[in-house]
């Protein structure tokens, strides 16, 4: 009977992995207790739960032309400013621009028969207004990610004489096109009775989305990967920030989940131009600022697919589409996007601000 | 007896003897009960009918909840048949172990993201949910009936107190971009 042998080099790293398992709660800090976001701002601006942040300037002089931030309706913006070496507004910041960013706060019961009209029509609309008459300018600049990119697309349709430019950074566009897991959960998933019967959307289905989204990259290795590292103070750091902000998802306001689920990825209405917000019919031919589409090639949350077709159903003829070699939060919080995208995305606004 | 037949009894059973009981003790209740207890016995009979119907809807839960953890354990069996198959000879070393971790993603990762991406997994799925929230649904009516006969507002009048409040803020809205115009 032949003898088994095993690498001793193999039972050494079960047992670092066994030692790093069992240091790790002395080693390092409680997730909840971690502080995320560094850059210092003022809220200036409060409707309902809704708050617009003015940050205060990294440089003497600034771009004249304000660049007001839409973020995603899933998770908080804290993703924007979540490590000071990957921070998307320090970078800003530093590159000269006055920026705004908009939290759109944790919606309770209340809040259930909030949609489009709402946050397009009254709360991004008074904030441009807020920085429009605090600016003295006639139009600002909007960028607007994930979701939040497709509120700025749907506000820069309807009010395009506010809006000096438009950076939509992996927007959910074309909801037929999407081929993620999540597009395939929302292709028959019931709003309605959703809605009707529980009011808002609540995080613990936004939780089981991610989930499914990359079930061992993210569900098991991510996890192996930290107990590794448990001794890499920075890898620790940046892995609790993100973990943090991971879980802390408000819920989705009821009537804005199901025009979403019915309106982009059941019925597809905005990129066929058949959108309605507030009575107000949402044509894309409408956008004819200079409009930057980025796209990340490895996303996983709003495919290519899916955000690319703006770039073609606009009017603009100031218009660039990029697509970058990095995931949906890579493109905004990475080394990647310190080195490649913001840079790009700084220069294009300056020449045009 | 099949099951819809079998359930069908039960509820006429339940709803007779509900409404039988109703009627007997209706005009001993109405003299003897006053205040929540007597909005309670009238409002039985919604209870039971709520508490009938949910069986049907549990069934079918169930159903939709086993086929959710079948394909998952199909798509598990799966992944690791094609696990084994691929790491035969892989070497017992450190590279080993890092190579056969490596396969061991990728496989279950790629298995069980094609079944997410499957309209199989989504219909059934979309199924699970729903039947879960018409099981809340009859919850809420339950829950409905009881504050009511506790002379508390129910869910249904709290949310259109909220509707309320809410037409009201448009109307406030309104009402102001209006006035800051003039």
């Amino acid at each position: 009977m032949s003898e088994k042998r095993f690498d001793p080099k193999l039972i050494g790293e079960f047992l670092n992995f066994s030692r790093h398992l069992a240091e790790a709660p002395m080693k390092v800090s409680v997730p909840h207790e971690v502080e995320i976001g560094s850059t210092q701002f003022d809220v200036v601006y409060k409707e309902d739960k809704m708050r617009m942040l003015h940050f205060k300037p990294l440089t003497e002089k600034q771009v004249r032309t304000p660049l007001l931030i839409s973020y995603a309706i899933i998770n908080r913006y804290h993703i924007f400013d979540i490590d000071p070496k990957k921070s998307w507004v320090k970078n800003l910041l530093e590159q000269g621009f006055d920026l705004y960013l908009i939290d759109w706060g944790t919606p309770s019961k209340i809040d259930k028969f909030l949609g489009f009209d709402e946050y397009v029509n009254r709360y991004l609309d008074n904030c441009v207004d807020f920085i429009r008459n605090e600016s003295g300018v006639e139009k600002v600049s909007i960028q607007g990610y994930c979701t939040g990119g497709t509120l700025a697309t749907v506000y820069a349709a309807l009010h395009p004489e506010k809006v000096k430019n438009l950076i939509v950074t992996a927007p959910v566009i074309d909801g037929w096109k999407d081929t993620t897991v999540v597009s395939n959960i929302a292709k028959y998933f019931d709003a309605d009775k959703l809605v009707d019967t529980i009011g808002n959307m609540p995080p613990e289905f936004i939780y089981y989305c991610f989930s499914i989204l990359k079930p061992f990259e993210q569900g098991v290795e991510k996890y192996i990967k930290f107990l590794n590292n448990v001794d890499n103070e920075k890898f620790v750091d940046s892995f609790l920030k993100i973990e943090k902000w991971l879980d802390e998802t408000p819920p989705i306001p009821g009537e804005l989940f199901r025009q979403w689920i019915k309106g982009i990825y059941q019925d597809n209405l905005l990129i066929q131009n058949k959108m309605y917000v507030g009575n107000k019919h949402v044509s894309l031919d409408n956008l004819d600022m200079p409009v930057f589409t980025q796209v990340a090639v490895g996303d996983h949350l709003v495919s290519p697919e899916c955000s690319m077709p703006l770039h073609y159903a606009i009017s603009s003829t100031d218009k660039i589409l990029k697509l970058y070699p990095t995931g949906h939060v890579g493109m905004i919080a990475s080394s990647f996007s310190q080195k490649t995208v913001l840079p790009e995305l700084g220069q294009w606004l300056k020449e045009r601000s | 007896m099949e099951t819809g037949a079998n359930t069908d009894y039960y509820k006429k059973t339940a709803m007779f003897w509900s409404d039988m009981i109703a009627m007997m003790s209706s005009k001993p209740t109405t003299l003897s009960a006053v205040g929540p207890l007597r909005n309670l016995s009238s409002n039985l009979k919604k209870i039971t009918n709520e508490l009938t119907e949910a069986n049907k809807e549990i069934v079918e839960f169930n159903n939709f909840l086993i086929e959710y953890y079948k394909q998952l354990a199909d798509t598990w069996t799966g992944a690791q048949k094609e696990v084994s198959s691929k790491v035969t000879k892989v070497p017992q070393n450190e590279e080993g172990a890092e190579a056969y971790k490596r396969v061991w993603i990728d496989i279950f990762e790629n298995n069980f993201t094609g079944l997410f991406d499957s309209k199989k997994f989504s219909e059934n799925y979309n199924k699970l949910v729903s039947t879960e929230l018409d099981l809340l649904k009859r919850w809420n009516t339950i829950t409905d009936v009881m504050l009511k006969s506790a002379n508390l507002p129910t869910k249904q009048e709290i949310e259109e107190i909220y509707e309320e409040l809410h037409n009201l803020k448009i109307r406030i809205t309104k009402l102001e971009s209006s006035k800051k115009k003039d």
